[in-house]
């Protein structure tokens, strides 16, 4: 290498380096905006409900010292709940019982409908854009709105129970009014409006599997089905347990759904009454913010181990 | 080349720069205090920010019109009109713990006692005049009255309710009047579902504030709660008696009915896919219900052809044994303590709330009654609010149970509506509602 070559490539290398350190500055300067509003609305409103839950406050007086009164609360809730009271004396055990059947109904659908979706998805067949829009469309619209046309879909005259009368005749729940059948309805719902979201991620995964693998197991003799089961499904692990955890992340916290399907009291029997729900009733109804809060980091100790758990358990390195 | 990195970095730094200047510009706008600063201006002005939740896109205009003529007539004075369509006294309670609570704002009765407790609210007698005060219907005062005699907040509009009846389906009944009793409401429902094939009323699943002038008609004691001995309340032998016929209603008039391949006489709205008494009337899918002033521009809105007076028609709401009675639901508006205008905001308060401001909000819009007397016979008075203030009762109770009013009215209607669902007896109902007012109360 000659002298004014080692020279050049010096000076590209300095060049380099003040290149990087520029760019990190501008990085950290970009990212310190992000971190900024995520520190006040995020960090600071968590840091103040955790602070909340040991006060006693109606909004509007001064905040009053009360320990661990609030927690009590909840555990007083709870016991009364397992020991066989109504679901209105029980509001945060109710809560609890149907978020966590609601959840172990929609994480393991959505995330086995979102993967054959994708699987359909990532097919070389004509018009594959169009079902991919289709799948994808309930993502990007509101859940409310979702809602709203559901309910009148679920209606005892309604459309789902026009199709049913086709498949299982006789069989006419009043979806949205029968304690029986409300927490399905907006599980249905749920599964309906997150499955395309999930397949995206999914497609994604996919797309990234080695192509040679596919052809190896063909030239073996590996049908469509064996190839989804022993390639497609080992191969996504990572994105499954991505998917399960912000599955269930979303399903624990719901609101919105049960909000609309179900009203601020849960609806027949409580059927649709959520932790949420509740955390938003004893906040705004029965004016105990400090307890709300209490139940916020029930709620939130609740998903963190439910998900820490699965991720241990299933040891892969989360997206 | 080195022009491209120049660009590249002025680009990277002008890119840095306006997100720091927007976070900046949104901090400032979200933080920023209710006022501008005077200074600037030649003329002090005053600011004041005035919140309410909206009955519709006509309302709003109404109130900014105004608004307009306010400021017309008091120059010095700014109103900053905000609008709050949902969840409103979440976001005022929200508004005061974050110290940003607008000056003058809307307060339902229901709502008042927590406001007042708290000193949240300025004593508007120590403001406005005597005179003033004094043309309200003394009634709707009450909720607003604090324990120091002072009042609160001064009704913007009241509502009671009244019986809608549909006039065509008691016709095919054979009936020419409208049931006077609470008995007759029962029978008169049974006659036209087995004469019409159409439910004869409509109720609420729970639904405490409806089911109260049933108990207070039959003698049961006005219902105040806020200490846990309250709850003997619903021991008073007039409670236990109403509020089984009441639960039964729905008990017998529907459920029992199915199951006997009858058409119920009694149902709830969702029952005839409707989404509230006022719409499951004016699809004319039952033959009565008993529901408020804001059911009147609600029919003439979205059911122009089901004409008051032709096809349907008002009445009392029906009597007990002892006493006629309905229910009032006013909505205040009331002004911060800490407001450091209270002069500005009483003379806007006065300005809205005066005859002239409810002639053209309350009156003319036909929405709901006037809180001040005297506009009963105004020429611009819709006929079917006129004739709803000519019926005579001796009880008009006040939306108002104490101090956890809200609240309270959740928890007794869901245990009704459980009841009322089969889920849980009428003695199991009774009890837990007793339970729940002795919890509600216990402390802590």
């Amino acid at each position: 290498m000659s002298k004014s070559h080692l020279f050049l490539s010096q000076k590209m290398k300095s060049l380099l380096e003040k290149r990087k350190s520029r760019e990190a500055l501008e990085a950290l300067i970009l990212i310190s905006v992000v971190t900024c509003l995520n520190m006040v609305f995020g960090y600071f409103a968590a840091a103040f409900a955790f602070y909340l839950s040991f006060f006693k406050w109606d909004y509007i007086g001064p905040m009053e010292f009360v320990g661990l009164k609030n927690f009590m609360v909840i555990f007083k809730d709870l016991w009364r709940g397992i020991s066989g009271a109504y679901f209105f004396q029980a509001p945060f055990y109710t809560g609890l019982k149907n978020i966590l059947l609601y959840t172990a109904i929609v994480v393991p659908t959505q995330t086995i409908l979102a993967m054959i979706l994708a699987a359909f998805a990532n097919q070389k067949i004509k018009g594959v854009q169009f079902y991919k829009v289709s799948y994808f469309l309930p993502a990007v619209t509101s859940p409310v709105i979702i809602a709203l046309i559901f309910i009148w879909l679920f209606m005892k005259q309604g459309y789902i129970n026009y199709m049913l009368q086709f498949v299982a005749p006789g069989f006419a729940p009043d979806w949205i009014n029968d304690k029986s059948y409300l927490l399905y309805a907006i599980a249905l719902v749920a599964i309906w409006g997150t499955s395309g979201h999930f397949m995206v991620s999914f497609l994604a995964a996919m797309q990234s599997i080695p192509r040679d693998i596919y052809e190896a197991a063909m030239l073996e003799g590996a049908g469509p089905i064996r190839r989804f089961i022993y390639i497609t499904v080992p191969m996504l692990k990572p994105m499954i347990v991505y998917v399960v955890v912000l599955g269930l992340i979303g399903a624990l916290q719901m609101f919105d759904l049960a909000w609309v399907m179900a009203g601020s009291n849960g609806g027949p029997g409580g059927a649709g009454y959520t932790m949420a729900l509740d955390i938003y009733n004893e906040a705004f109804i029965n004016l105990r913010p400090g307890v709300a809060a209490a139940k916020s980091i029930f709620l939130f100790a609740l998903i963190f181990s439910v998900t820490y758990v699965f991720q241990k358990k299933y040891k892969v390195m989360v997206r | 080349m080195k022009y491209s990195k120049a660009l590249e970095k002025t680009t990277s730094l002008v890119i840095a720069l306006i997100l720091i200047i927007a976070i900046i510009a949104v901090a400032w706008f979200a933080m920023r205090p209710a006022a501008p600063p005077p200074t600037t201006t030649v003329v002090e002005k005053v600011y004041i920010r005035f919140a309410g939740w909206s009955a519709g896109e006509t309302e709003m205009k109404n109130y900014e019109k105004i608004i307009k003529m306010f400021e017309e007539k008091y120059p010095d004075i700014a109103v900053k009109y905000e609008v709050i369509t949902q969840m409103f006294h979440e976001n005022i309670l929200a508004s005061f713990g974050a110290g940003v609570a607008p000056d003058v704002f809307y307060l339902d009765s229901a709502w008042a006692p927590i406001f007042t407790e708290k000193g949240a609210l300025y004593p508007v007698s120590d403001i406005v005049s005597q005179d003033f005060i004094n043309q309200f219907y003394d009634f709707l005062l009450e909720p607003f009255r604090g324990p120091d005699g002072k009042i609160y907040g001064l009704p913007k509009d009241w509502s009671m309710l009244m019986l809608f009846y549909n006039k065509k389906l008691f016709e095919q009944a054979g009936l020419t009047k409208p049931p006077d009793t609470w008995e007759e409401l029962e029978e008169y429902a049974k006659i036209i579902a087995d004469k019409t094939g159409k439910p004869g009323l409509a109720i609420y699943l729970g639904g405490f504030n409806r089911y109260m002038p049933v108990a207070l008609s039959y003698g049961a004691p006005k219902p105040w709660f806020d200490d846990p001995g309250d709850a003997s309340w619903f021991d008073d032998p007039a409670v236990e008696k109403t509020m089984e016929w009441y639960i039964n209603l729905y008990l017998k008039g529907k459920i029992e009915r199915e199951k006997q391949g009858l058409t119920p006489y009694v149902v709830a709205p969702q029952d005839v896919g409707a989404g509230w008494l006022g719409d499951a009337f004016g699809k004319q899918e039952v033959a009565m219900v008993i529901s408020g002033n804001w059911m009147i521009p609600f029919l003439a809105d979205q059911f122009p052809d089901f004409k008051f007076g032709e096809d349907w028609d008002i009445a009392p709401v029906p009597r007990g044994p002892e006493k006629r009675v309905t229910m009032a639901y006013t909505v205040a508006l009331a002004i911060n303590a800490k407001t450091e205008h209270p002069d500005a905001a009483a003379k806007f308060v006065e300005f809205i709330l005066g005859p002239e401001g409810q002639k053209e909000l309350v009156v003319k819009m036909g929405h709901t009654l006037p809180s001040i007397k005297g506009l009963e016979n105004d020429p611009n008075m819709w006929p079917q609010h006129k004739k709803s203030l000519s019926f005579k009762y001796d009880i008009v109770q006040i939306f108002l149970w104490g101090p956890k009013s809200g609240e309270l009215e959740g928890k007794i209607s869901d245990i009704m509506a459980s009841a009322m669902r089969e889920e849980i007896s009428i003695d199991e109902a009774l009890n837990a509602m007793k339970q729940t007012v002795e919890e509600m109360f216990r402390g802590g």
